[in-house]
Parts: structure tokens; sequence; C-alpha cells
């Protein structure tokens, strides 16, 4: 018989929804609407039908106009293109970038490229739940700060920022307003109207879109310098040939992506998996108890080798953290930017529930965690404090 | 990580887990930890007549280090005590696939048998005097 298999890494790539699949086939194949569609044929004009709609489709689920979606090839490409983009772009203004030590590699990177390159990056604080310190923006905006860039939920603790308030504040301050937001769409609710923001990143793949597609919104009148040239496509801020079948994919996953009607399941799925993890001793949650997506939980467990852990439940699809980084032995920078030790930071996982999680799923999890928890402390009997503390 | 075979199998499986019963006569204990290398190891030898008779660990570590320990105390088991000091831990890495980068992890594994051979010298200088 074969042994059951549990996916709980929504966080890092969900299941392509069959209703996506659908859409994506219809530009597929002789006979599917398959062209180029900056051509000027049928066939093109066919192949920008479906462009067009799944851009109205992506413009929707973010309550944005239609013409600030520019197609990219993920959340990644947009980040970098977020901030690359704007800084060159807008060198008049300054050279100072603000961002924080919780953000995504695909950020981080990037502005430590950008300080390579001559540019000035102020890290901001948080407190001890990952929550950015309002004050602590306020601080670091300078006379010359161009670019603000916060993630909407963290991808390793689901941890919520508040972005009306930080987006005022940049609003105030002249500054513009970058927002990682791949985690966010059909988690939680998301609409560029409510609050001040200037340049979103999003991705088809953590909303049951498929891989290698995604957005960058830019508010209208920005002023963005492109990265990759030839061709025009995408009012020249990224050229190249659009992707139709993925973009049509993109499209079908956000106008399924209905937080309203998803958020309660996720959350459902994700407290019957706290509730049953809280009681195993020694077991702590790393983020804020209320600000956080209902999709991801990162959980401590104190005088559990992390490795060892993830190893033993081979049956069971989890992370250290953010799946980048998750075959690097390091622990997460996230959780020690957060306070926790090398050992902590190095026991813990993130267990991420999507749209096809059950709730015999995770009472599946739930037996295996505890069996694999107790057989690894007694393995460590007699182990020295520091491995959990 | 993709582990060994061998490697999966022991950390799975480990033998020679539990603590020996209290009162047993001739074990001595050795361990070694480094919070840098996230890594604890235990043993605890039974002597008889300068033979190890039978041998117990605990571990705290990836599952190189868990597989590695198994390893050692299986190897360790009926030998001479000088063995303690024979571990060869650097030759067993290549054989249990173990990345280079980890060496420190199973260098770890020979300090806590050492320490175990030190504490066997000082109560045969004890016993001596």
């Amino acid at each position: 018989m074969e042994a059951k298999k549990i996916y709980l890494d929504y966080a890092a790539t969900t299941p392509v929804d069959p209703e996506v699949v659908e859409a994506m086939i219809q530009c597929l194949g002789p006979d599917g609407d398959y062209a180029n569609s900056s051509s000027s044929h049928f066939f093109g004009k066919s192949a920008k039908i479906h462009i067009e709609k799944a851009r109205n489709q992506i413009a929707a689920r973010i309550g944005a106009e239609v013409d600030s979606i520019c197609f990219t090839s993920g959340a990644t490409e947009s980040d970098n293109m977020a901030l690359i983009g704007t800084m060159n772009a807008n060198q008049h203004r300054g050279r100072h970038l603000i961002t924080s030590t919780l953000e995504h590699k695909a950020v981080l990177d990037t502005a430590n490229a950008l300080k390579d390159q001559g540019f000035e990056v102020t890290f901001v604080d948080h407190d001890a739940h990952g929550v950015i310190s309002t004050q602590q923006l306020a601080t670091a905006i300078r006379n010359d700060t161009v670019l603000v860039s916060i993630m909407h939920v963290n991808n390793e603790t689901g941890v919520l920022q508040d972005l009306a308030v930080l987006g005022e504040l940049c609003r105030e301050r002249g500054v513009l307003f970058h927002v990682d937001a791949a985690q966010s769409v059909g988690k939680v609710p998301l609409n560029v109207a409510d609050f001040s923001v200037d340049l979103v990143s999003l991705t088809a793949h953590k909303a049951y879109g498929p891989m290698g597609i995604g957005a960058l919104y830019i508010r209208k009148g920005m002023k963005i310098a492109p990265m990759i040239y030839g061709g025009e496509q995408e009012w020249g801020y990224r050229s190249g040939t659009l992707a139709t079948h993925q973009i049509a994919g993109f499209g079908k996953a956000f106008a399924l992506a209905d937080p309203d009607q998803e958020g309660p399941l996720l959350a459902a799925r994700r407290d019957q998996l706290w509730s049953g993890l809280k009681v195993i001793e020694g077991v702590s949650l790393n983020g804020h108890a209320t600000k956080r997506s209902p999709h991801i939980l990162n959980v401590t467990f104190a005088g559990v080798e992390g490795e060892s852990l993830r190893t033993s439940l081979a049956d069971v699809a989890i992370s250290a953290g953010s799946a980048c980084n998750s075959d690097v032995p390091d622990p997460s920078h996230v959780l020690r930017g957060m306070g926790l030790s090398d050992a902590l930071a190095s026991s813990s996982l993130r267990f991420s529930v999507g749209r096809f999680t059950t709730e015999t799923d995770i009472d599946y999890v739930l037996s295996r965690v505890r069996e694999e928890v107790l057989r690894l402390r007694e393995l460590a009997s007699g182990a020295p404090d520091w491995t959990v503390s | 990580m993709d582990y060994e075979p061998e490697v999966k199998k022991r950390f799975l499986s480990p033998n020679r887990v539990k603590s020996f019963e209290e009162g047993i006569v001739g074990v001595v204990t050795g361990e070694s930890s480094d919070r840098t290398l996230n890594v604890w190891v235990r043993f605890q030898v039974q002597v008889i007549n300068g033979l190890i008779r039978a041998i117990r660990f605990n571990v705290y570590g990836c599952p190189y280090t868990v597989a590695a320990v198994d390893w050692a105390a299986e190897w360790l088991e009926g030998r001479e005590t000088g063995a303690l000091l024979d571990l060869g831990m650097i030759d067993r890495r290549k054989e249990l696939g173990v990345p280079v980068d980890r060496l420190g992890k199973l260098l770890l594994i020979e300090d806590a048998a050492a320490a175990c051979q030190k504490k066997l010298e000082r109560l045969t200088t004890q016993d001596g005097n």
C-alpha cells in the first residue's frame, strides 16, 4: 500500500486549480488560441482577448485600473522591477530606499544589490511578533527617501502588516510605497483603492495559477525604468512576448481567489492544526496571534532539531521557512530577526494550508507530528539547555 | 536533503538509544556539545575486563549526525576500550555521504567517545591508587 502523503506547503506553491487548467488549455494546441498576442492577424487578436480578459480579472481582484497591471515572470521579477526600476527612474528625488529585515530574499537581495550600486538602504525595525513599527518607519524616512518596500503577508510567519497605516505615512511624507503581496491573494483582502500604494508585486502560482507568471501593479503616473528591453510590450515597462496560456491561467486563478469565501475555510484548518499542536509540550507560535494570514502557521518545537523533524515527517510536505531557503541549513533570517535563538529558529516549521486541505489531512499530520516529536525528544533526552532556549 | 539509504535507515531506527538502568556496573558517560553546530552527543559505555560490552547514546542533531552516532555505537560494541579513540569519523563521512560542511558535527562524535575514554583512564588511575 502506498504511504499517505499530505501537502501542507501551500505558501511555497499551490497546485493549479482544474478550472485554471481548463482556461490554459484553451490557449494551447493547434486548435487553441496559441498565437502571439502582438500579431495583428485573426489568431493574434484571439490570443489578445485572453490576455485582456486576464488583465481585467487580475485588476478586479485587487481593485486596480486595468492598464495598471504589467505582466512579469513572477513576484521575484516584480520585486526587482519595483525596487530597481523605481530607484533608477527617480534619482532626481534621492537615492534612499527603506525596507525591513523580514522581507523575502527577492526584496532583501535586490536592496543589497542597489546598495552595492551606491544607493542607501535602511532596514526598519519590527516588534517581537514581526509587526513593522510605524514609529521606526516615520523616523527612517528622510528628505531623499524615494521608496519604502514592505511585504503584506510574511511568507514564513503569515504576519500581516497594516498597509493602510504604512501607506498613509508614506503618502504624507511624499515617499513611494511598494508592497510584496505574493502571499495575499485569495487569503486576505487586498484592494489598492483602500490604501496609498504605488506598486504591488503579484504572482499566480501561490493562488492556484501556473508558475512563471506574475504581475506588478504600477499606479498610473508612476515613473519606473524598464529592466527588459526589446519589443515595447506592457507599455515598454517589460518587453517580451506575452505567455498567453500562463496569463489566461493567472487571470482565472485570480477570478477564483475570493478571500471572503476561502479565508474562513483556511482559518478553520489552520486553527484545527494549532489546537492539536499547542498541547504538545515546548511548542510555541511564531508571529502575531491575530494579525496574520489564515493559511500560514509557524511553530517552534523546542528541543527538537529541525532538519531531523522535517526528515522524520517525510510524508508531510512542510517547510523550514521560505521554500527558497529550505535546502540551506542556516536558520530562518525572519525568525532570528524576531529574536529567536539559532537553535529555536532551526527547530521551527512552517505549515501552510490550502484549498484542498481536509480535516482528515490535519488529523493525520497531528498524529505524525506528535509521534515524531516524542521520538526525537527521547533521542535527545538529557540535551543541554541551549537546545530549548 | 537526499540522504544515503544507510543514513535514512539509521536515522529512522537507531539502536542503543535508551539509557542504562541505574546501578549497572562499569558504566561511564562522555558527552560533547557545540551550540554553533547545533549538535550534542552523549555515550554511555559499559566496560567489563577492558572490553566495551554494551553502549547507549543520546543525540541532538541532524539526520547525518544521528546516523553517524548510531554507526559509531554499533562499531564500538565488543571492541577494546582503545577503540574509543579510534572512531575515524573523517573516513566514515564519505561512506555515509555526509557533506563536507557537516564534518565538524561528526568530529563531535569522536569527542564524546574520547570523553568516555578519559573517564575510564581516570577510574583506572583511581583503582590503581
